[in-house]
């Protein structure tokens, strides 16, 4: 292996993992549904998209600031959370694990088609911060976008570990996480805590969607399926329920799926990943943090 | 109460139909005149009248109507390629308003007739599109135009009798005409199958020998393309192909995605290779994806060639910054009057003229000159007749008109369409070359 080749690695490496941000973000909302409702919502990587077109709807209207557009794009993703929480969720027979999960789907193909119509298809440049900072160390070198995106990534994982586990509402979200019916012993309304777990997941999703945009330059509709599958991935690699897992799992496919494009090329890179995600299946199906048993 | 319904001796509602109203007024006044409420009754007269005015308003007699050909459309009309769609419809019904403002079309009884469109939606899905036809085959039209998608083409043309006449094969006996599908040589799969798409072949031919020419001092190329879509895969191997005759040597190729996200490694085995021309092969997602790559990784190019779909306007507004200098060969620029004129019929339907576009427009002049020539009755009778006397006046045509001058038909039933080279300058599309001028 030359030394191109290992810089080469390096560099596929290190693109992967800070894109991999998006993903750990996408996987957080996945598995904290889960983790809080035992149930899929399939619609949301389609709706975080969808938050970040939203979030385009002022610069029609002013000139923003790129960051106004981001954070704009998590308060649209709380509001198209709850819409779907509402929708998919609050009136769908919850006995029925297939109907909330169809449902789901519905809003995936509803959000996605709005989206097409709203844009006709035609991909929407999205704004960027940094975007014209690179970092150079010899042949090495480094997005200042995609760094600004790891950190607001980070940051936005970080303040979502800090609401869980340091307010009363994120103790409230753990607690029907971990026994719903204990939880609502307690005095917990179990629908505003699912509904509050919608707009807390949107709010990330939104952010996600508009570090993607950024990180691409452009929004268009082709990013919601490929971004479902990917979500579900480092779900099910993190560990279903654990957000911990979620964000290792995101960094762990954005690395490697790089990787294996480097080393097999793009038509392979999705069979390795896939391969991956089997791998877990089989050799260890909690994901690479199972959350600790509840008591049922 | 007063209830509205059709007369019960008129089964249908067809031309020339009568509505009859039937108010059952006793009832109604027992309980108007009990609670006083003469407002209502007044009201629900109107409203009677109002159903009866409009009833003779929307059934005109039949003898009035004028005979109606009817032809379809299909395209995406949703998903992600929805805007091949909603251009190629515009296209048409910008074309037909045009034909139809003029008199219409002579039937083979003498008699004029309007060309009346409907267009349909296969969702750039070739299951979709093969169902949709066989549904525009059991309706009265003559022809269909479409697909948008050569996915889509390429399965559909399967489905349809491949040659005329052989009472062996089963296969659908509908003429189809394609305007946006741009794979090469596919309407050679059946003799029901047309196209009015521009040939990739000799327009990437032609830029390659303009560009041996133009920038002697080029040596290498390297090429990008988008391998999970029909047309930039098909019309990649057109580039190299044409690029190694025209001298240039191929120093590698990068693959994406239609809709991938990243593209640094890629782009940074492009960097490496410094090749003097880069050749894109993907449509306008993956091509700003790439092209805002390049500007970041500091590739640039002596010349950037594009695919003819990327001459569009979203690949200006999704990245008209980075795409400034692309040169790419396209079928179409508002650079003749009756361009210039086509540009803004189809803006005012809702639609923008590009290559894909404009072969629509196109067509439904070629389909009125065939209705024409071959003396098509439009009639509900005559319907099976009329689809073969469309097919076999298509296959009959050597030259037609187009937009920037004589087209030619090929025996194969293809399009040999006049073309030009534009470039992105100040994020539009500027004329920089026309072969043969």
């Amino acid at each position: 292996m030359s030394y191109l080749d290992v810089i080469d690695t390096l560099q596929s490496i290190a693109d992967g993992v800070l894109f991999g941000a998006t993903y750990s973000l996408l996987g957080i909302g996945f598995t904290l549904v889960f983790g809080v409702m035992h149930k899929i919502n399939l619609s949301y990587a389609a709706a975080s998209i969808g938050a970040a077109y939203a979030s385009l709807i002022v610069l029609s209207v002013v000139k923003a600031p790129a960051i106004f557009i981001f954070m704009l794009a998590g308060l649209s993703g709380g509001i198209i959370g709850f819409v779907i929480y509402v929708v998919c969720f609050r009136f769908i027979p919850q006995a029925n694990p297939l109907a909330t999960l169809m449902s789901t789907v519905g809003a995936l193909l509803l959000i996605d088609e709005i989206i097409v119509h709203a844009t006709v298809g035609i991909p929407v440049p999205y704004p960027a911060l940094f975007s014209d900072v690179i970092v150079n160390a010899g042949s090495f070198t480094l997005r200042g976008d995609l760094m600004f995106m790891f950190a607001l990534g980070c940051l936005s994982m970080l303040l979502l570990l800090v609401l869980l586990y340091r307010t009363k509402l994120g103790i409230a979200t753990r607690a029907v996480a971990q026994q719903s019916v204990a939880a609502q012993l307690c005095g917990i309304s179990i629908p505003r805590i699912n509904g509050l777990t919608f707009v807390i997941t949107g709010v990330v999703g939104g952010i996600a969607g508009a570090m993607i945009g950024a990180a691409i330059g452009v929004l268009s509709p082709l990013l919601s399926l490929p971004l479902t599958t990917k979500g579900l991935i480092v779900t099910v690699i993190g560990g279903l329920g654990s957000i911990p897992g979620a964000i290792i799992a995101g960094l762990l496919v954005g690395g490697f799926e790089n990787l294996f494009q480097y080393f097999r090329g793009v038509t392979e890179r999705d069979l390795y990943v896939m391969l991956l995600l089997f791998v877990f299946l089989v050799f260890r199906p909690g994901g690479i943090f199972s959350p600790a048993a509840g008591r049922d | 109460m007063l209830k509205v319904s059709l007369s019960d001796d008129i089964p249908a509602l067809e031309p020339g139909a009568k509505f009859r109203i039937i108010a059952d007024f006793a009832a109604y006044d027992a309980v108007a005149d009990r609670e006083g409420n003469v407002m209502i009754k007044k009201s629900l007269t109107i409203i009677a009248a109002l159903g009866a005015f409009a009833g003779a308003v929307v059934a005109v007699p039949a003898e009035a109507q004028e005979r109606a050909v009817k032809i379809a459309g299909f395209g995406a009309k949703s998903g992600v390629v929805r805007v091949f769609g909603i251009n190629s419809e515009a296209a048409l019904k910008a074309a037909l308003e045009q034909i139809n403002n003029a008199g219409g079309v002579t039937l083979g009884d003498g008699t004029k007739g309007k060309i009346a469109l409907e267009y349909y939606d296969d969702r750039c899905n070739a299951e979709e599109g093969i169902s949709v036809v066989r549904r525009i085959a059991s309706t009265e039209a003559i022809i269909a135009v479409g697909p948008t998608c050569s996915n889509v083409a390429e399965s559909l043309f399967g489905i349809l009798q491949k040659k005329v006449g052989d009472s062996s094969d089963s296969g659908l006996q509908f003429p189809i005409i394609a305007d946006v599908a741009a794979k090469g040589g596919l309407a050679k799969i059946s003799e029901w199958a047309f196209r009015n798409v521009p040939s990739e072949f000799e327009m990437y031919k032609s830029l390659f020998a303009w560009v041996k020419t133009q920038y002697p001092d080029v040596k290498t190329i390297y090429g990008g393309v988008e391998k999970d879509f029909a047309h930039s895969n098909a019309t990649f191997g057109v580039i190299k192909a044409q690029a190694e005759a025209g001298g240039l040597q191929l120093l590698g190729q990068g693959e994406w995605l239609l809709n991938d996200t990243t593209f640094s490694t890629q782009v940074r085995e492009m960097k490496r290779a410094n090749a003097d021309v880069v050749a894109i092969s993907a449509h306008p997602f993956t091509t700003c994806g790439v092209l805002k790559e390049m500007q970041r990784q500091g590739v640039k190019p002596k010349l950037l060639i594009g695919l003819t779909s990327s001459s569009s306007i979203e690949t200006l507004q999704g990245c008209g910054v980075q795409a400034e200098g692309i040169v790419i060969p396209t079928s179409f620029a508002p650079v003749t009057p009756e361009a210039a004129k086509a540009a803004e019929q189809v803006a005012k339907f809702g639609g923008s003229a590009d290559l894909h576009s404009a072969a629509a427009y196109e067509i439904g002049f070629i389909l009125k000159t065939v209705i024409e020539s071959q003396k098509v009755m439009g009639k509900p009778d005559t319907v099976a007749a009329d689809r073969e006397k469309m097919r076999a006046g298509l296959a009959a045509l050597k030259e037609t008109d187009g937009l920037l001058g004589k087209v030619g038909r090929t025996a194969d039933r293809e399009a040999i369409k006049p073309f030009l080279f534009v470039h992105a300058k100040d994020s539009t599309w500027k004329v920089l070359h026309r072969p043969g001028s």
